[in-house]
């Protein structure tokens, strides 16, 4: 027992030496993922070329934007360049707490930031939205994508799904004639995600505008409860029954680990998965997905957008080192890069590059979605409202509540949320 | 033979408790051996399955894991020490010594009563006032806050051996010319040490699981503690199970070890206080 | 057992220094800890922020009253609480008693039954998440291999099943904690009530309930005041499970708070929730006390 004792003492000393040593000069938070993978890819780069270390603190998406926000209103200082999902954007800007960038790019001689970026992408870093005074530069330049089977299409002699409608068909189909594997697994039309949150919210909002529904109206007042966005839920909930059970709690891994083991054929997605699907160690369905703009519905299919920003804090104690790392990750040539490691860029001529286009065949796809995408709504309290929206989403899904009385409750709350901001 | 079947199903039940236990934690032994096609595999391998160390190698050797552990270490290490210690002292106070105004009772009940408020509320405020003394992200902060933590219940626990102690032993080392403070480390102690020892590894766990406010009060990876380092594996587009896994298994092995170490006292040790109000 | 030497009372200042002394640090570190944050937090929960800027007032308070999300994350709060203690309180009694008698192999059992406690919170609900996936997870693939159809089994996601889901694991992981104090109690106990009672003729369920289960009170005391003030603070692992869903199913107070104090940054709503749920634990803590003090029965 002795002996054990002291072996596995030294085995866990060994392993604790397995650190390095830093002298930090900037530190940079990132969202732990594909996305804060390349990014920490870059500082290394970076730190290559310059000799300046970058610091990376990397936190899980669900902690990420409380872990920010926290620190920047306390003014701590404790970070130099921080990872933005844009539906935080519009709170980070309100709260003050960001470094205006227009200034500092007069100063390295650039009167703003240049015309290769994407103009929705750009359009998310200013507040307000669109007109504003820049604070972020955008980094990954995710849209939505609809990912379907086309090997099943073309098995069942379905034509590509151009609208929601020939989505539900396509379901039904495939979820009563199909079945995967030796073993006759059932394989489900589609794989929706309705966890309360984000995960609900953002799979449906796409769904909500191809019907025709708005959040607000043009005087700013909730309208989720219109009938057509009463319809877009039902359509929801109806979808839900060709999606594998359990679907009111899943989230994007959950919708991942479905499409890559075969026993769903469609869904909603982001563009960052694409390259798992060719991965060997991880898809069953290799070259089999196909991958496209969003369907239509009553009007044309919207993506959303889902872009992360790199913004620098007002308190960074070093914000002219790291305007300019943001500046080097952002050209062309780190952005690149980036993409080679399965980040959608945020440039035009990086979606079109033809070393790009080749490894990744869904690029002039991406770009249109991106183009055409639309946001989530830009208010500061997008917070409570996806929470709020998301629960009622979620009940809807579940069956405790009906379409009507999600939406009207849902509604109320948003109206609530609203009231108490003023 | 009524009595062989007695012990018989006493096995067995125990037996299924047994397993009841365990099989989660070995699940988890197994995700962090598999590669990433058989975790997901459907139906699950319990045992049919080729093992690999890549996860391993890719938590403590890429991405740095060890830091992790390391401060882990350190902070469970020095806050349940420093908790004994002055929860001890305090202890023997209470235990020994009659204070005026029914002080013993108030404040025992106000030591106990600090572990209620719920964390999240506290979280905030302890923020700011480490970043006003400056310990914001250092190991010192998170060693304070669960030293805090660990307090009470050593208090608690303590009291109650102290209490159950018969004072002929320290009475006799005080006639003969010992300290109070002496009597209490050379005779008190050893007496109550399978007491300290259950009383420590209740508080080693405690700082080593701890979450919240390793999150709220660390910023970099200089004082990341491994809870908050595995919890990163949960990315928003997939878990990472094998780092994940391999990183805690590795995260329970030290208290396993110390609590294989001292199990035999933790019963021992929680029955000489069987804490009396 | 008789208190051999009475100490002193008040008066005697010299006698004083030496307690004070060995508590000073306890109560300094206690207080640091403590007194700001609850200052702080009674200062914020008296304000609330809004565009023109901070008013004063009890404003949050009696938002509580009207907020459905509040009442029923309370709700759900006791509805956890109340059937995680009597599972664990149950089971962990239940194993106390049969690792009592001299069994082959105890130290290892005991050993291993500490295991799901030494787990970090994250982990348990990661591993618990992975285990009760519908289609994947080791929980319903052992279900069809016993021929139970698991369609409708879909655990945390389910409204119905997922409060149930979470309760069980936390039974998982803390039943050990009780069996462990109560084990310790149990031993505790001298063999004379025990001879007593046999002479008496009393029969084993009397022994049980009538001199087993009085000795114990301290044991169980200590073990329902510490398990519910944990259990009514929950939140690492039902983060973790279900971030509160399905649809708010599992949302529990804490949960509400941290959403509240940290996504919306409402931190006076998340003060005024907390004291209330401060407010509620000591009025529980309360009750168990005087219910279960402990005299000295023999």
């Amino acid at each position: 027992m002795r002996v054990t004792f002291y072996l596995v003492l030294a085995f866990l000393i060994v392993l604790t030496s397995c650190t390095g040593n830093h002298q930090k000069q900037l530190t940079l938070a990132v969202v732990s993922g594909v996305e804060g993978e390349a990014l920490k890819q870059a500082a290394s780069d970076y730190e290559k070329q310059t000799g300046i270390h970058i610091d990376i603190a990397e936190f899980p998406y669900t902690n990420l934007f409380e872990k920010e926000l926290i620190d920047l209103k306390a003014h701590t200082g404790a970070y130099d360049l921080i990872m933005l999902d844009d539906p935080w954007f519009p709170r980070f800007a309100h709260e003050q707490v960001l470094t205006e960038l227009t200034p500092l790019l007069k100063k390295r001689g650039q009167s703003g930031p240049d015309s290769d970026f994407v103009a929705t992408s750009l359009a998310l870093c200013r507040h307000p939205y669109q007109t504003g005074s820049l604070y972020a530069l955008p980094y990954v330049g995710n849209s939505q994508l609809f990912f379907y089977r086309k090997d099943l299409f073309e098995k069942y002699l379905m034509k590509a799904p151009l609208t929601w409608d020939d989505v539900l068909a396509a379901a039904k189909t495939i979820q009563e004639k199909e079945t995967a594997g030796a073993k006759g697994g059932q394989v489900y039309g589609y794989v929706e995600r309705a966890a309360q949150g984000n995960a609900a919210v953002a799979d449906f909002m796409p769904i909500f505008w191809a019907f025709g529904a708005e959040m607000f109206d043009a005087n700013g007042k909730p309208t989720v409860n219109s009938p057509q966005g009463i319809a877009a839920l039902e359509f929801m909930i109806e979808l839900g029954k060709y999606s594998p059970p359990g679907y009111v709690s899943f989230n994007a891994d959950d919708v991942g680990a479905h499409l890559l083991q075969g026993t769903a054929a469609m869904s909603i997605n982001w563009p960052a998965w694409i390259s798992s699907f060719s991965d060997q160690s991880k898809s069953k369905v290799i070259g089999k997905m196909e991958f496209t703009t969003l369907p239509d519905g009553q009007k044309s299919g919207q993506a959303e957008i889902g872009n992360w920003l790199i913004a620098i804090p007002r308190e960074s104690r070093n914000a002219e080192a790291a305007v300019d790392f943001l500046l080097w990750a952002a050209s062309a040539e780190q952005m690149k890069r980036s993409a080679l490691r399965g980040n959608p860029p945020t440039r035009k001529s990086l979606f079109q590059d033809p070393e790009l286009v080749a490894k990744f065949p869904a690029y002039p796809a991406q770009l249109r979605s991106l183009e055409s995408s639309r946001p989530r709504p830009r208010t500061p309290y997008w917070n409570e409202i996806e929470n709020a929206f998301g629960i009622f989403l979620s009940k809807a899904n579940s069956g405790d509540l009906t379409p009507e009385e999600a939406m009207n409750q849902a509604n109320a709350e948003i109206e609530k949320i609203l009231q108490r901001a003023q | 033979m009524r009595r062989k079947i007695a012990q018989g199903s006493r096995y067995a039940l125990l037996t299924v408790a047994l397993l009841f236990s365990l099989a989660p934690a070995y699940w988890m032994l197994t995700i962090s051996l598999k590669t990433e096609v058989d975790q997901f595999a459907s139906p699950p391998p319990w045992f049919s399955f080729t093992p690999t160390l890549e996860h391993y190698y890719d938590a403590f050797v890429t991405r740095g894991f060890g830091e992790y552990l390391f401060t882990s270490v350190i902070v469970a290490v020095a806050s349940t020490a420093c908790a004994l210690v002055i929860g001890t002292l305090a202890a023997y106070a209470l235990a020994r010594f009659e204070l005026p105004w029914r002080l013993n009772r108030r404040l025992s009940l106000w030591i106990l009563s600090t572990r209620m408020f719920p964390a999240i509320v506290t979280a905030v405020p302890l923020f700011l006032m480490m970043r006003d003394v400056q310990l914001l992200n250092t190991r010192a902060s998170l060693i304070i806050v669960y030293t805090g933590f660990n307090l009470p219940f050593v208090v608690w626990m303590m009291r109650g051996f102290f209490a159950d102690l018969p004072r002929d032993l320290e009475e006799a080392a005080l006639v003969d010319g010992d300290s109070r403070l002496g009597a209490l480390v050379r005779v008190v102690l050893p007496l109550v040490s399978p007491g300290l020892a259950a009383t420590a590894v209740f508080c080693l766990i405690v700082s080593w699981n701890e979450f919240l406010f390793a999150l709220v009060l660390t910023q970099t990876d200089a004082a990341m503690t491994l809870p908050v380092g595995i919890a990163g594996r949960v990315t928003q587009y997939e878990i990472k199970w094998g780092v994940m896994s391999a990183a805690a298994t590795v995260a329970i092995i030290p208290i396993l070890m110390f609590a294989l170490a001292v199990q035999k006292y933790l019963v021992r040790g929680l029955s000489m206080g069987a804490v009396k109000g | 057992m008789q208190k051999s030497r009475r100490f002193f009372s008040a008066l005697n200042k010299r006698e004083l220094l030496l307690p004070a002394l060995f508590l000073a640090p306890a109560i300094a570190v206690l207080l640091a800890l403590s007194i700001y944050p609850l200052i702080y937090s009674i200062t914020i929960s008296l304000q609330q922020g809004t565009a023109a800027g901070v008013t004063w007032g009890l404003g949050n308070f009696t938002r509580l009253l009207s907020d459905n999300f509040f009442l029923t994350a309370l709700a759900h709060t006791f509805v956890y609480a109340v059937s995680a203690l009597t599972c664990e309180f149950l089971l962990g009694l239940g194993l106390a008693l049969l690792l009592n008698k001299q069994i082959r192999g105890r130290g290892v059992f005991r050993a291993s039954l500490l295991i799901p406690m030494m787990l970090p919170a994250v982990v348990v609900g990661v591993i618990w998440r992975l285990m009760l996936n519908p289609n994947f997870g080791a929980i319903n693939e052992t279900l069809k291999r016993l021929g139970i159809n698991t369609a409708s089994l879909t655990w945390t996601a389910s409204p119905k099943l997922a409060m149930l889901s979470v309760i069980a694991v936390d039974v998982w992981q803390w039943t050990p904690f009780v069996f462990l104090v109560l084990l310790a109690g149990l031993q505790a106990i001298p063999p004379e009530p025990y001879e007593a009672a046999l002479i008496d003729g009393s029969s084993r369920w009397q022994t049980f309930w009538h001199v087993t289960l009085p000795l114990l009170k301290p044991s169980i005391l200590i073990v329902l005041l510490l398990r519910t003030m944990d259990l009514l603070r929950v939140f690492d692992q039902i983060f973790i499970l279900t971030e509160g869903g399905p649809g708010f199913a599992t949302e529990t107070i804490s949960l509400y708070i941290y959403r509240t104090a940290f996504r919306f940054f409402d931190f006076g709503y998340a003060a005024a929730m907390s004291f209330v749920l401060l407010a509620l634990t000591n009025v529980i803590s309360a009750i168990y006390i005087k219910f279960l003090h402990a005299k000295e029965t023999i």
